[in-house]
Order: C-alpha cells, then structure tokens, then sequence
C-alpha cells in the first residue's frame, strides 16, 4: 500500500469537502495522507505528524492513521470520518437527525424511511450526500438522499440510502 | 514440521521431575489427581498449578465460571460519567474497579457488544489484566510506541487514548484477517496516532526507530484464559508451554533491541506459566547485563523467585501476576522492564 501526499487538486477537493461538512478548522492544520489500495482507490487518512514521518522511514504500512473518506468523483465519508465531521464540525444542512428506533434499523444497514427523519434542511437536493445522526447528534451512517426538501419527510417510503453505517465493523467482523 | 521432545528425568530430594523441553512437569499427588478428576483437567497442567498458583481449588473452582467482564471507557470519545448515564439508562449495571477507566459490568440487558455506543466507539470490552498491562507501560503525550504482537488491537487504542492521540504507535500484526479486525477497532476507537503493519515481532529489528515504549503482549498458551475456552483443560499440552517459551525468548531480544535508552519494554502474557514469564525475563536479564524490572503498579502478587529447582533474577519479584480468584480478572502476568 503506497501512502504519500495529496496532490494540490486532491487537496482542494478534500477542503471543499471538509469545508462542506463544517470540518474545515477542525483539519486545517491536521496532517492528511493518501493511501492508495490497488490501482484505484484513495483513501483520505488523519495522521499525526509522528506517524506522518514514521512511515516515511518505515515502508508499506497495512494501514496508518484513521480513514476519514475515499476520494473518488466526490470525498465520500467513512464512518470515522462522518463521526469527526459532527463531533468537530459545524452542523449544517448537510446532516439529517433520525430517530432512536430508526438508529437500530441504520445500525443494521436499513435504508431511511420518510417518517423515521426527525430533522432535516428543507434546503437538500436530490442525489446529495448527507451524515445521518442519532437523537444525541452522533454520526450513525452516511447516506444519499433520494428526495429533496420536504419529500425527505413522505411516509412510507425510503427516502434516504445508507451507504455505510456504524453497525459495519460488528457485521464484518462476526 | 518434525518436532523432537527430549525428556529429561532428575532426582532431588525424593521428587521426581520431568522435563517436556523447558515445561516442568511434577509428579502426580493424590490432590493432583482428585482435583483434575473433580474439575476435568489433565492431571499434568493441575499438578504444576499446585506450584504456583494459590488457593488451587479457589482457583478451579473460579475457571468454572465465565469470567466478570469489563468495559474500558474511551475517553477520546466521551467521559466515564457520560458512559456510566448512558448504559445505566438501558438497564446496565455498572461498578467501579482500580483503575478509573474501566468499569466491570455486573448486569447486561443485552449483548455489551452490540449497543449503540459499542458500535460508536465509545467503549471497548478489555479485560482489567489488560487494562493494567497498559497502565503498567506508562506512555506519556507525544512518544513513539511500539507494539509488537497488537491484534485486536484493545491494548494499542488505549495506549493511543493515553497517549490523547498525539506520537505515534507502530502495530505489528502479520495475519491479514486479523490486522484487518484490528484497523476496524481502530475507525471505531478514532485512533490516528497509530500505524499497522503487517510484519511478524521476530522481524522489528529492522526498523532504524527506536521507541520510548515496547509493549510485547507475546503470544502465549493462554492459561489464564481457561475459563473462556474450556476445551483448555485437556487440549493444552506441555509442548505448546515449551513452544512458546521458545517463541517468547526470541520476541523478547528482538523487542528489547527496539527500546530507547532508558525506555521501557513491557512484558505480558495471558499465561501463568512460570516457562513464559519468569523464566523468559531471567533468561533476558542474564543475556543483556543492562535491563532492570521496575516495580508495577497496583500490584499485589509479584512475579516468582523460584519454580522447582530454578531460581530466578531476585527483580522478578516486582513484576505482577494476577489470578482470576483473587484479582478477578482473567490471568496475567506483567514484567515493566527498564532499558539502560
């Protein structure tokens, strides 16, 4: 696994998505690597500066530093990264709330029902990418909306897709 | 791979020794044989438990009940309190230990590893013997750690949670299934001070670093976990005492050379066997001339000064070996050596 520095327009995609979270000043001065698995994929890691020159010395780390994203078109949050954005980050219209019953069915890997949403910005497109959190404004998933607007709202039907959620690490692991 | 056992048998004082390797093996007694037949045990493993272990039967008696489980709070994410109102509100019953950052779990109204805040990284399910290894290594802010045998990774997150997620911590793990359940405790934990790679401990001296703090957790027949794996009583056997003595002495040298001066290698195993513990940091202090066993905190049993007709380093007696009957948590030895 090859770890090196963003280059100046990952770099700008990463402030544009961290800006877009609210994250920007918790990051700005935080060291972030690239590690690129395979020939495709590039994943966004925290690191400290301590292991930022550790693994420089030392060569092809299995992983280093936690993974906050994957760069592809979009950054799209991991999990751990979604947690950092809302534990640091400015909540914006970005973030969508669900409910304590709703949390156990995301927890799963269950889409969003309409009525399971507790708050959301009237101001959400179709298509976007949001941080779903629980009632104690923890991140629980990421997800796509497939509504925008008050359709996030419409009962009886999926109206935001999880593309990851927390419940993740148990379900790989058992 | 052939593996050749050269039994050795010696006289002293009427009492007749077998070595299996480097395993000693004492004679049988009638409380040997009626306590393995009681407790289903072979009759080899309880008769050396009659030489180290106190209170043997308390002992057994203990290794029949599921151990008490303890969940380590962490403090990256939330405080103690935090934690404590949370679970206690879903029915958990929680109490206090020695170290503040655990808490054993008297009652679970469901499985502790699959609440909300377990998946949210807000706890992790550690033993307390585990718990006080890390305690035992004394990180501060800032340092380079190293951790030799890392997978699951519940000592390499606290480390980095005492750390407060500053320096660096270089996770050895050479199985890939395993590394991988390892980086997943890590995203949970929000651990980013840490690095795995995926490289066996015998191969860390080729690193140019050298580190403030080694911890070896070292691989180990796991006698101190016979109450979780039952099967233990009859499947573990005097080779895999001596195989992993073996093991143990290499990983040791190797992680001793990766130390700072004046930095600390910590030494554990989840083993009682005085081949795996004592034996291995005698061997250790005899070859290198400039290594010294401090003292471990919160200890209340030190380490062994004398097994059979060996006698050991008189420094052994700071290191710490807890006992599920006594210390009620899974059982552990831990050596904090210091390297001059």
């Amino acid at each position: 696994m090859i770890c090196r520095q963003p280059a100046r327009e990952e770099r700008t995609q990463i402030n544009r998505a961290l800006g877009r979270w609210g994250a920007f000043e918790f990051f700005k001065h935080k060291p972030l690597i690239i590690q690129e698995v395979g020939t495709k994929k590039k994943i966004v890691c925290l690191v400290t500066g301590d292991i930022e020159k550790a693994i420089q010395v030392m060569e092809d780390p299995y992983s280093a530093g936690l993974a906050i994203g994957e760069l592809k078109k979009q950054f799209i949050p991991s999990i751990a990264g979604a947690d950092l954005f809302a534990r640091y980050g400015r909540r914006n219209k970005y973030y969508i709330t669900v409910g304590e019953k709703a949390e156990n069915l995301v927890l799963y890997g269950r889409d969003i029902m309409g009525e399971s949403i507790e708050a959301a910005s009237d101001a959400l497109d179709e298509n976007e990418l949001v941080i779903v959190l629980n009632t104690a404004f923890e991140a629980i998933a990421v997800g796509r909306t497939r509504f925008a607007g008050r359709s996030l709202f419409q009962k009886g039907r999926v109206t935001v897709s999880t593309i990851a959620d927390a419940g993740y690490y148990l379900r790989e692991e058992g | 791979m052939q593996r050749v056992i050269i039994i050795i048998i010696i006289k002293s004082e009427n009492v007749r020794k077998t070595f299996h390797g480097l395993t000693l093996i004492f004679p049988k007694s009638a409380e040997s044989e009626s306590l393995a037949s009681k407790y289903a045990y072979d009759e080899w493993l309880v008769s050396r438990f009659l030489e180290y272990v106190p209170r043997v039967e308390d002992f057994l008696s203990k290794m029949e009940r599921l151990p008490t489980q303890y969940i380590r709070v962490n403090t990256l994410k939330t405080s103690r309190q935090e934690l404590e109102n949370r679970l206690r509100s879903k029915g958990f019953e929680l109490r206090n230990t020695i170290m503040p950052e655990v808490l054993a779990v008297n009652k679970a109204p469901l499985a502790t590893g699959a609440t909300t805040e377990y998946l949210l990284g807000l706890y992790y399910i550690q033993d307390l013997g585990s718990c006080l290894a890390v305690d035992a290594l004394g990180v501060a802010e800032g340092q380079a750690v190293l951790d030799v045998a890392a997978a699951p990774g519940g000592k390499t997150t606290f480390i980095a949670q005492k750390m407060n997620n500053t320096g660096s911590i270089i996770a050895l793990e050479p199985n890939g299934r395993r590394a991988r359940s390892m980086s997943f405790n890590i995203m949970r934990c929000g651990v980013y001070n840490t690095s795995i790679f995926r490289m066996d401990g015998l191969q860390a001296s080729k690193f140019e670093m050298k580190f403030d703090r080694v911890l070896l957790d070292a691989p180990c027949s796991c006698e101190g976990v016979i109450a979780k794996d039952i099967t233990r009583k009859t499947s573990h056997t005097p080779q895999d005492v001596d195989y992993c003595s073996r093991m143990q002495d290499k990983l040791i040298e190797i992680a001793a050379r990766c130390v700072k001066p004046s930095g600390i290698l910590l030494y554990s195993t989840c083993s009682f066997a005085p081949e795996e513990n004592e034996m291995v940091i005698d061997r250790l202090l005899q070859k290198s001339g400039n290594i010294t066993v401090e003292p471990v905190r919160h200890g209340s049993r030190g380490g062994l000064t004398k097994f059979g007709d060996w006698t050991f380093d008189h420094q052994l007696k700071n290191a710490l070996r807890l006992y599920p009957h006594i210390d009620d948590t899974t059982g552990f030895f831990i050596a904090r050596l210091r390297v001059n």
